[in-house]
């Protein structure tokens, strides 16, 4: 029980709270929904073991689920970002950087982090209403629930990290 | 075998993913036969129980306007139980038409709900401010009460707020005031001690009354329609001049607590202050013809 186990506990709380509490209500435009939770799985350093990444996500994926009465949908997808998630920070983050890095706006620069976070949310927010919806005879409302939860989600992240990094 | 096994090591998340995968995708597809999967949503202990903390504290937001609703319900609810307690009490003895009428009554007078928004304790002439003004349709001199009794009278107005002359007034507020099933008239004083206790003045010496009863206003005043409640006797003493009681009176009202009160705007008191008003300056006329 390290430290940094409880911190990572204690976020994974919070994220989880935030999304059942206040995030999950959230239907702008009755199709963008915030789905902060996947940038709990961006969050992961660089050389983070990549089994931790994984259970991380699927245990975080499988929480939001219980309280969203959507069970496998967001653990299905979470996983998945989980298992990808560090060979895009291994693109994004210098190689010669220190091994606890954090991918992070002020630890990779605006240009390099937008890639890596637009890329990861926008898949996941492809993956979460492919699943959801499990068909495309509806393309214009998927769409829209993709679009717009992608823009609401980056929104959101945007903001926690230019906070971060002022702070 | 040796091979397998550092395959095994080096990809070993990979499996595990495979694993989290299938696991997730067998609960997607398996909640479709609702059976066995209650577990996994918000049936179970923990999501219900975060919900229903969630749900209380919402609740606790909303009581504010819940409690304003109860308010005015309370006050309608206590003057109705007064004019019928009074009706049956007549009607076992002998059924007069006037209690009808006053039942009837009850119509005439809006009441606006308002909020309070500062309020005195401790001074000897304390002011109360609510949250409503001439915009909302209150007037000086409209009476204000909370769902457990009387509480003052309006004495300026704003667009939006109002201050209050409470009963813990000692020089201003003077409120008309009777014995319930009595009839004896009196007025409610306030000399500036405790906050609970106020005193019935000009009781006459023959009144017969007992300890514990009820002080209600008697609608005399143009201000309070007759039954709302002022408190419960607890003392009685001779007036100074002896030619009275003294009543001393628990408040029903507790202004440490008080948040929702509610004007009562009766539109005869305007038509009746103009004709004062008409009647005292044609006086003054006179007088000075």
């Amino acid at each position: 029980m390290s430290i940094e186990f409880l911190k990572r506990a204690l976020l994974f709380v919070v994220f989880v709270l935030a999304q059942a509490l206040v995030l999950g209500r959230i239907h702008l435009f009755h199709c963008a929904t915030p789905l902060l939770y996947v940038y709990f799985v961006t969050m992961f350093p660089r050389n983070y073991p990549k089994w931790g990444v994984l259970t991380w996500a699927f245990v975080m994926g499988l929480t939001v689920d219980i309280f969203s009465n959507t069970p496998g949908l967001a653990a299905a997808s979470l996983t998945a970002i989980a298992a990808i998630q560090p060979y895009f920070s291994e693109l994004f983050v210098p190689r010669d950087s220190a091994e606890t890095l954090e991918p992070s706006l002020v630890n990779l620069g605006p240009t390099k982090y937008s890639y890596y976070i637009v890329s990861l949310v926008t898949m996941y927010c492809l993956l979460f209403y492919t699943l959801e919806m499990f068909n495309f005879n509806n393309m214009m409302e998927w769409l829209m629930c993709v679009v717009g939860s992608i823009l609401i989600t980056l929104a959101l992240i945007y903001t926690f990290e230019i906070a971060k990094s002022k702070a | 075998m040796k091979n397998l096994l550092e395959f095994l090591q080096r990809h070993h998340h990979w499996f595990l993913f495979v694993l989290f995968e299938a696991l997730s995708m067998a609960l997607l597809f398996q909640y479709n036969s609702y059976q066995g999967s209650v577990w996994f949503s918000t049936a179970n202990a923990i999501a219900g129980s975060v919900y229903e903390m969630n749900a209380s504290v919402e609740s606790f937001f909303t009581q504010a306007r819940i409690n304003e609703q109860l308010t005015t319900r309370n006050f309608y609810q206590e003057r109705q139980l007064t004019q019928l307690r009074r009706l049956y009490q007549e009607a076992t003895q002998k059924p007069v038409d006037k209690e009808l009428e006053e039942l009837e009554k009850l119509s005439q007078y809006k009441l606006i709900p308002a909020k309070v928004v500062t309020s005195e304790l401790h001074k000897n002439n304390n002011l109360m401010t609510i949250n409503r003004g001439s915009a909302d349709g209150v007037e000086p001199g409209m009476g204000v009460a909370c769902g457990r009794g009387v509480v003052g009278v309006t004495f300026l107005c704003s667009d939006h707020y109002t201050v209050v002359i409470p009963v813990l007034n000692s020089t201003s507020s003077r409120i008309s005031c009777t014995i319930r099933n009595r009839g004896y008239f009196g007025v409610l004083r306030w000399y500036g001690e405790e906050a609970g206790y106020a005193y019935v003045e000009d009781i006459p010496r023959h009144a017969r009354f007992k300890r514990g009863e009820w002080v209600e206003t008697n609608g005399y005043s143009s201000i309070f329609p007759a039954g709302v409640l002022v408190g419960q006797i607890t003392e009685v003493y001779n007036s100074r001049d002896g030619l009275s009681y003294k009543l001393k009176v628990r408040l029903s009202t507790d202004f440490g607590i008080l948040r929702d009160v509610v004007v009562i705007s009766d539109k005869s008191i305007a038509e009746r202050m103009r004709l004062m008003q008409a009647a005292k300056d044609s006086l003054k006329l006179n007088v000075h013809e």
